[in-house]
């Protein structure tokens, strides 16, 4: 199809195959700046870069951050064989079971709006403020938590003293 | 733009393969990597989907996976240092102490 | 035809990148010599009386752009850069110590893709944005592209492959996420009040009035002292060069780079230092307008005029960055810190209450 797809199949067979998770988490950047390029495509601009910021721009870096703290190093051994096997025979079996009714019976063609205000800023804004307002203020709280959670468990003793 | 359908299967591919990772992966901050790889599937299915029939609540959506993903990432990570002080190891097989 | 446009824009974008940053370089080798009561570079080039007659016109130029210092920084450090061993740390990626440089220069040369550089014009009959790309959302591609300029740092200290390089690496993305919140805020204060995304928009609303947006627009001088304290340490320069202290970390995260790779961080940095002194004179300061002077519109000459009075502009707070940067001492790491966190942070939360009230 497009180069996009191509770039996005390879990061992500990447990431799983890279012995050196440092390695894993640049083929992660790679394949979320892509999938940023796809909501580019799909003219969801917003969407698009918000992708960049919050995942390519602050949680991969928190990632690598973690990576290079723990020095973690090469994955070393093999894996068994009848668990591969096995795996590909499920992941096999998923995939077919989600992409199947697609191809079989094509996907059913809707009168597609492609009205070009959709995907603003504005239009986002909009429907955020108004009809998700309160999932929008939880998403507030759950991320407040997560900080505070986050905190908690980080944290070492040392800092009672101090 | 593509058929919404070829976005349908990238969507279904990059799941795939987080999935396979994150089975197959010891290392746990890989596996975290792969939860996000498909957290972004479903993301890729939702602006599709959104685009294709016409509304925004998909790409609401999509907004609130990634707020999600963030609080994921700072809960993850920090179990994930927690564990290393514990076990100084960040392999999976090594965090083994509930198993009977 | 439509992609020979392109082309040729995204030619002259790139060279208005590089070329601010060479102006940037020079500015600061002389300009720091001028405030340290130095003489700074004179002589590469001073003494050029060359035996071929024909080049005996073009003599004299070359020597005065060489007592200048110019010949100095544009060519002499060029040359000397890339001619210099491309060193490697032992028991380090090659490819990931190669990529630093890179993921830290490239994100800066990507955010000039969207910023205006001049009004639009018509030149035979074509329409011309002098822009390379208009897309509604360009504020948020400038944050997204600050974003990803903290890998080069990252990847950078890490496979230097030894302490100094890791401590410089770790205070250099922690200082740039701490500040990045603040940059964050600042624009949403912007988009309130500019009611757009769009760069060209926010130029353009500033035609009325004197072109000077801040006595305009109430909160607009906190937003820009903000902004600008918020660009000196997003370039890790000022007051803000911890990360690269060279008394106690040799030079930070770039320690062990050196040739061409150690100027591509440097070309990076000024290029940066340019694009926020470029984004400022956008938002706060009226881009290509003139106080009290209408350009007509849609002329090709006034393109050019109101790019060389943005450049004016722009050239003004790259040597104010500068002066500002070898005049100040450096900052405590705690100081930075709780400047970012407990000052820039509260304060610019506060601009956006009394800004979204204002625009209610």
């Amino acid at each position: 199809m497009s180069l996009t797809f191509c770039i996005i199949f390879a990061s992500a067979c990447g990431v799983v195959l890279m012995r050196n998770p440092i390695h894993s988490a640049l083929c992660l950047i790679v394949n979320l700046v892509a999938v940023a390029g796809i909501f580019a495509q799909l003219e969801a601009h917003f969407l698009a870069m918000v992708q960049i910021i919050v995942y390519a721009g602050a949680i991969m870096v928190l990632v690598v951050f973690v990576i290079m703290l723990l020095n973690a190093k090469q994955e070393e051994g093999s894996y068994s064989t009848w668990l591969i096997g096995l795996l590909a025979v499920v992941s096999g079996f998923i995939f077919v079971d989600m992409v199947g009714p697609l191809l079989s019976e094509g996907f059913p063609q809707s009168a597609s709006a492609t009205d070009p205000t959709v995907g603003t800023v504005e239009a986002i804004g909009r429907v955020l403020y108004t009809k998700y307002l309160f999932p929008f203020e939880a998403a507030s709280i759950l991320i407040m938590v997560g900080v505070v959670g986050a905190l908690m468990l980080a944290k070492t003793d040392k800092g009672k003293q101090g | 733009m593509d058929p919404v359908s070829h976005y349908l299967i990238l969507s279904a591919l990059m799941f795939t393969i987080g999935a396979i990772g994150f089975v197959v992966r010891r290392n746990a901050i890989v596996a975290f990597m792969c939860i996000e790889l498909m957290l972004n599937a479903v993301n890729v299915s939702f602006v599709a989907l959104s685009r294709h029939v016409g509304g925004l609540d998909g790409e609401i959506a999509v907004f609130f996976v990634m707020v999600v993903a963030a609080a994921e990432a700072a809960i993850g990570l920090a179990i994930v240092i927690s564990l290393f002080r514990t076990l100084r190891s960040v392999e999976t097989s090594d965090a083994a102490g509930l198993r009977l | 035809m439509e992609l020979l446009i392109l082309a040729v824009k995204a030619f002259i974008v790139l060279h208005v990148a590089l070329g601010l940053g060479a102006v940037c370089t020079w500015i600061e080798r002389k300009g720091s010599a001028l405030i340290q009561d130095r003489v700074g570079a004179n002589r590469a080039g001073a003494y050029w009386y060359p035996s071929n007659p024909l080049l005996w016109p073009i003599a004299p130029f070359i020597r005065i752009a060489g007592m200048l210092g110019i010949i100095n920084t544009l060519l002499n450090d060029a040359v000397k850069a890339l001619l210099k061993e491309d060193f490697v740390p032992e028991g380090t990626s090659v490819f990931m110590h190669a990529l630093g440089p890179f993921m830290a220069a490239l994100p800066v040369f990507l955010a000039y893709a969207v910023v205006p550089l001049a009004p639009d014009f018509t030149i035979f009959g074509y329409h011309v944005q002098a822009q390379l790309v208009r897309i509604d959302t360009g504020l948020l591609f400038i944050l997204a592209m600050g974003s990803l300029a903290v890998y080069g740092v990252v990847f950078a200290g890490w496979t230097g492959n030894n302490k100094f390089s890791l401590l410089g690496a770790l205070r250099a993305s922690a200082q740039m996420i701490s500040y990045e919140l603040a940059m964050g805020i600042v624009f949403v204060t912007l988009i309130i009040g500019y009611g757009t995304l769009d760069l060209y928009a926010i130029v353009e609303s500033q035609q009325d009035g004197w072109g000077i947006n801040p006595l305009v627009h109430p909160t607009g001088w906190l937003s820009f002292i903000i902004l600008f304290i918020v660009g000196m340490a997003e370039t890790k320069r000022g007051p803000f060069d911890m990360p690269e202290s060279e008394s106690e970390l040799v030079a930070g995260y770039f320690t062990e780079y050196s040739g061409m790779k150690f100027l591509l961080f440097w070309l990076g940095e000024f290029a940066e230092i340019a694009l926020f002194a470029l984004i400022i004179s956008l938002f706060f300061f009226g881009g290509w307008h003139i106080p009290f002077v209408e350009l007509p519109e849609g002329m090709w000459w006034a393109a050019l005029v109101g790019h060389g009075v943005l450049m004016a502009k722009v050239l003004f707070f790259c040597v104010l960055q500068i002066v500002i940067r070898w005049s100040l001492p450096r900052f405590r790491y705690d100081q930075l810190m709780s400047l970012g966190w407990k000052g820039l942070l509260p304060l610019s939360l506060l601009n956006v209450m009394v800004t979204a009230a204002i625009h209610i």
